[in-house]
């Protein structure tokens, strides 16, 4: 028997993210690059390491080799122990059956050994999309003074926008006494951030009658909350108003990296108490030329820049060559935009060349794009909204 | 046994050696050349002295030996080694953590005897027991106070094709600084080392000796017992200088590739980062085949503020600059609030310049501060070092 643990996390991460198209053709969304030197699992596995919480399961399904790579020992995040640390866990057979995870809900059901092997008194449940800085700790602790079975963290969304989310109706101590998945006419902004934390005996418990009931889709938000609501367990919101951003389609994912550049940005990595840890190679630090011109933009270790590069990010190891002009673009790591190339409004994925006469981002509209590995050749306009790359 | 036809210079040891990894152990000594770079080393040894916006000195030599294949580092050290300790840890970043092998550090006054070391041999001596737990069949042994890319697995090539008894790493560049605090060598045409000079008044021999060799473990451990035992201090200059002169041993260079940088003064340290702003130059140091590891802080990228003025930097990432940055060097989380103006200088990790300060030919040491309006103006041939922690 394993220590006990008082929480372990499980890291939902087997999703395709299909919206993000061309960039998630080679690997899981939570291993998208983000904001130069980061993945998007960085945050929720930092938050862990930042929060007390040292087991982490990540549930992989989708194209799992770069998250696993990524995360292999664990030791960025401090999640290397010897009692503990991060742990893929993919679908696997079992004898007669195995089965890919169905939904949410069955991928933690699959993997109810892996959690009692600690025998927490609650689990912590969270995805691989967004970014945010968030203290499961202070939420664990909501949960627990409230004495609630489940704890949904929720935030206020813009009225408009309130439709697109999962929307918790609660009454004034912050017990939800109603779940909307998108509702047409929402009666409250607050909305689900798909992190929740459960007393492990009562989830056990809902997980085991989901899994035997034929008609469910084995998911949290569909399944899991609506059941526990209607048997009258106590499910509590837990408000979380700092920056928190979905990063599931190409516009929010370009949105989040601009955020970053803003003169205060709402998600501060500066802070020191609270780091955003990543895997990285040890790389020279980056070289701006005298023929640069660099204006207001996020650049990280291992970019040469003698071109022009204005409101973007560059990645590790991206080379912007003499005459080029970046704009209002993330160049992901080890990209090439040559000379005379212009990179305008655009997302350039990982080890991308763009050629000199290139043009990527031509004319107003959507964010363009330009996939893993492509090599956009010379005299080439990829227009607004275009994804660029091989299909 | 079958030791008994074995050559002189083999034990039964050797047949237990190691097979799986190349059969070298590292040394790196660091104890020696405290006080040429003044303030930079006042409170570390020249091996921990940063460089190059986010490395060490000793990062080049250590990375230089992992990319030989060495998994068995010891690192010497005698003062001040808090630094460099801090620095290397458990030695994760270079991959030398593991159980098998890995860094070994090596302190001071772990054998009883010994005193302070008043060089090479002595430091050696203090730590035999490490060299004879080895298994390794070649030692690669090297001081850490020359900036330059090593090939050591290309060197212990060549020392076992020769069939020398000690190889020594050199380079022919003309550009390397040469002055009365070097070693110098003549090779000639056979690869045979034929004189050596220690701390000439004007150096005559036309090689620069990179102050690394190699040597068969058990040859090392022969010599320096046998050397200790005669009273000496100096492996250069007491043992190496005797066997090339009298020839008692077949001493070899090895010429490296690529320039090196001897850091012996301040001026020297300046001149070496300033020629690294060229891309060939930088290019020769870090070899794409060769990275060079070094310890990692979890920084985010560097942020180019509106208004930031940027020209000929090497910047390390957590920098936020919002003011001028010409032909100069920034290490991680530094600072150059809006209106600083910073030229021809080195800000070292978490330095901050503040609102329209201005510096120019200042190296400022690690989490020194320049007050708003402050100024500091030096000239190439003299560049102001603000000391550690320093407020101007």
């Amino acid at each position: 028997m394993l220590r006990k643990k008082r929480c372990v996390a499980m890291l939902l991460a087997g999703g395709q993210g299909s919206r993000l198209g061309i960039l998630t053709r080679h690997v899981a969304k939570p291993a998208v690059p983000f904001g130069g030197k980061y993945r998007i699992i960085d945050f929720p596995l930092s938050n862990c390491s930042n929060s007390g919480i040292d087991v982490v399961g990540v549930l992989t399904q989708y194209r799992p080799l770069e998250l696993n790579a990524y995360i292999a020992s664990g030791a960025p995040w401090d999640l290397d122990l010897v009692n503990g640390g991060v742990f893929v866990l993919p679908p696997y057979q079992t004898g007669a059956t195995g089965e890919w995870y169905k939904g949410t809900a069955n991928a933690i059901y699959q993997n109810l050994p892996f959690i009692d092997q600690y025998d927490p008194e609650y689990v912590l449940i969270l995805s691989g999309d967004h970014i945010y800085k968030m203290d499961y700790a202070a939420m664990i602790a909501h949960h627990e003074s409230h004495g609630a079975d489940a704890t949904i963290a929720v935030r206020q969304v813009p009225w408009d926008e309130a439709s697109r989310f999962g929307i918790m109706n609660t009454d004034k101590d912050d017990n939800i006494i109603e779940f909307e998945e998108k509702p047409k006419n929402p009666k409250s902004n607050n909305a689900s951030m798909g992190v929740y934390v459960f007393t492990w005996e009562k989830l056990r418990k809902y997980l085991t009658a989901d899994e035997y009931d034929p008609k469910s889709q084995n998911d949290f938000g569909k399944n899991i909350i609506p059941a526990m609501l209607a048997e009258g367990q106590k499910l509590v919101a837990y408000s979380f108003n700092n920056y928190w951003k979905d990063v599931g389609t190409i516009e929010s994912l370009w949105e989040a990296n601009m955020d970053l550049l803003e003169e205060h940005p709402e998600i501060d990595l500066h802070d020191k108490k609270f780091r955003v840890y990543a895997r990285n190679l040890a790389m020279i630090p980056q070289y701006v030329a005298a023929s640069a011109q660099v204006d207001n933009c996020m650049i990280t270790e291992g970019c040469e820049v003698y071109g022009h590069v204005m409101h973007s990010i560059l990645s590790s190891g991206v080379v912007v060559e003499e005459g080029a002009q970046v704009i209002d673009s993330v160049i992901m790591p080890g990209a090439k935009i040559k000379k005379g190339a212009v990179v305008r409004r655009a997302i350039v994925a990982e080890d991308a060349v763009v050629e000199s006469g290139a043009v990527v981002g031509e004319g107003e509209g959507l964010i363009a794009v330009v996939g893993q590995g492509a090599v956009v050749p010379d005299g080439k306009r990829v227009a607004a909204g275009e994804q660029f790359g091989e299909e | 046994m079958a030791s008994a036809w074995l050559p002189a210079n083999n034990s039964v040891k050797s047949e237990q050696e190691d097979k799986t990894v190349k059969n070298i152990m590292g040394i790196i000594y660091t104890a020696d050349r405290e006080n040429q770079l003044k303030e930079l080393t006042a409170e570390r040894a020249v091996a921990a002295v940063p460089i190059c916006g986010r490395y060490r000195m000793i990062d080049f030599v250590l990375s230089g030996m992992v990319d030989s294949g060495i998994r068995n580092v010891g690192v010497i050290t005698q003062k001040k080694y808090n630094s460099l300790m801090d620095h290397l840890g458990s030695g994760r970043e270079w991959d030398l953590h593991g159980k098998r092998a890995g860094l070994v550090f090596l302190p001071p006054f772990t054998q009883s005897n010994n005193s302070v070391y008043t060089g090479l041999l002595d430091a050696l001596h203090a730590n035999l027991h490490y060299l004879r737990r080895s298994k390794e069949r070649y030692t690669v042994c090297t001081d850490a106070h020359i900036l330059f890319s090593a090939q050591f697995d290309a060197m212990v090539a060549q020392h076992e094709q020769s069939g020398a008894d000690i190889t020594l790493m050199y380079t022919r560049d003309p550009s390397t600084r040469r002055n009365s605090y070097g070693r110098y060598i003549r090779v000639e045409e056979d690869g045979r080392v034929s004189a050596l000079e220690s701390d000439p008044a004007v150096p005559h021999m036309p090689c620069t000796y990179l102050e690394a060799f190699c040597i068969r473990r058990e040859l090392l451990i022969t010599l320096v017992d046998e050397a200790v035992s005669r009273g000496c201090h100096h492996l250069t200059r007491d043992v190496l200088m005797e066997a090339i002169s009298k020839q008692t041993m077949k001493v070899y260079g090895f010429e490296n590739p690529g320039r090196a940088w001897p850091m012996d003064s301040v001026q020297s340290y300046f001149n070496c980062s300033m020629e690294l702003l060229n891309k060939d130059t930088r290019d020769g140091l870090f070899p794409a085949e060769r990275p060079v590891l070094t310890k990692l802080r979890d920084e985010m990228p560097t942020q180019h503020r509106p208004g930031a003025q940027v020209k000929n930097a090497l910047i390390a990432d957590g920098c936020i600059i919002e003011g001028t940055v010409e032909n100069s060097i920034l290490f991680r989380g530094v600072h150059i609030a809006k209106g600083a103006v910073v030229r021809n200088s080195i800000i070292m990790q978490d330095g901050e310049v503040l609102e329209n300060a201005e510096l120019e030919y200042c190296i400022m040491d690690k989490q020194s501060t320049v007050r708003p309006n402050g100024r500091l103006l030096a000239t190439q041939n003299y560049p102001i070092v603000v000391a550690k922690n320093y407020i101007v």
